[in-house]
């Protein structure tokens, strides 16, 4: 009996062991000091519990504490503003860099070109390379036209339940490349000018066209012989595949012809390959 | 009524003096003024429950924010001071939030 006894004390545990330790500390969050003076102090038969000068001089010390941390952080809070200031002043100074330089670069791309333009002049040889130039510019879309042509209208289906009631970038290619065939001589969707190195392609669910993402309706813009392109359009079969899209997706197709269109030369040209003429080596 | 005249004495000590605090002990201050938080609402208690002592104030007092910095402390010199002082704080955060649920009862009954 008494050997069962002694071993049912031994298996209490001692209660931060049983309850878990947020559960003690919530139990236990007064210091326990204070219960064990207490219960000795009783014992003695005192009953002072007056807070005295000890007291007083940990509260000074409490309220100095907080006073000085208060302080500091107030002190902190202007240094991070000021921080951002200096940051939103850096940005500004280093864009105005940028833009400076942009400016310096149109100047000295614009004295590439009269220079060019004086040297063709001085030389018959020079002059026809000039036109030649102009020629091959239009196609290429180095240079800004001006003409008459056709506008395009196109966008989505007016309610779109799936990708295929939206325009792709598959059905844009089908629609310039008819274009092209079409005999329109420089064109541009939503103002940016496509040349023999541009491409349409899906980005996510936008369609990019010279890495710029663009946004329905979009807008293509041909330079043409305004009479003859929308005829022969219709006859390509892409002309044909957009008219089946019309029909069958309800996508919106608008076209009309224009006096005097302008399109913008391309953004993204780089030299590739370049000759010295024979004379000059 | 004496603690209330230390905290005021302190509060302008402070603001009047504005006392420089060295570099290295500034990132210990707002964990001293924790541990510090905790003591007094612990003496509170024990003030309301009949059974405060001075010395057991002062002594737990000074051993919370000696010992809270010290953790902070190691634990900075560790890698791990933010972890610490997290620790820290839900400790000091659930005994004072329990501590005030008794001060509570005391005052309101309820």
């Amino acid at each position: 009996m008494t050997g069962g006894a002694r071993s049912a004390v031994r298996s209490v545990p001692p209660p931060q062991a049983v309850m878990g330790l947020l559960n003690y500390i919530t139990a236990h969050s007064l210091d326990e000091d204070y219960a064990h003076v207490s219960a000795q102090r009783t014992a003695d038969g005192d009953r002072s519990v007056r807070p005295g000068s000890a007291a007083l001089v940990v509260m000074l010390l409490f309220g100095l504490l907080v006073t000085i941390a208060g302080i500091r952080t107030a002190h902190n809070a202007p240094v991070s503003q000021t921080n951002h200031a200096e940051l939103v002043t850096q940005i500004k100074a280093r864009s105005a860099k940028v833009d400076a330089r942009r400016r310096q670069i149109e100047a000295v791309q614009a004295d590439i070109r009269t220079l060019q333009a004086q040297y063709s002049q001085a030389t018959a040889e020079g002059q026809s390379l000039a036109t030649q130039l102009g020629r091959l510019g239009v196609r290429v879309g180095s240079v800004p036209v001006h003409g008459p042509g056709v506008r395009i209208v196109v966008d989505d289906a007016p309610s779109a339940p799936s990708a295929r009631y939206r325009v792709q970038a598959t059905d844009l290619q089908v629609l310039v490349n008819a274009l092209w065939l079409s005999g329109a001589e420089a064109i541009a969707v939503n103002g940016q000018r496509l040349t023999s190195l541009s491409s349409i392609r899906e980005a996510g669910t936008a369609i990019t066209v010279n890495f710029r993402s663009l946004s329905p309706p979009y807008t293509i813009t041909a330079i043409g012989n305004p009479n003859q392109l929308p005829a022969r359009f219709a006859d390509t079969r892409g002309g044909s595949t957009w008219f089946d899209l019309q029909a069958a997706f309800g996508l919106r197709f608008h076209t009309t012809s224009e006096e005097s269109l302008t399109l913008p030369a391309a953004h993204r040209l780089s030299l590739h390959l370049a000759t010295t003429p024979e004379k000059l080596r | 009524m004496i603690a209330g005249l230390g905290l005021l004495l302190g509060v302008v000590l402070g603001l009047l003096l504005q006392p420089q605090v060295p570099p290295w002990m500034q990132p210990y201050l707002p964990i001293a003024v924790v541990a510090a938080l905790d003591a007094v609402f612990g003496a509170l208690r024990a003030f309301l429950d009949g059974i405060f002592d001075d010395k057991v104030f002062v002594v737990s007092f000074v051993s919370n924010v000696l010992i809270a910095a010290l953790i902070v402390y190691l634990g900075d010199k560790l890698g791990v001071g933010g972890q610490l002082s997290t620790g820290v704080i839900v400790v000091l955060g659930i005994r004072i939030f329990s501590n005030v649920a008794a001060i509570r009862r005391h005052l309101f009954h309820a």
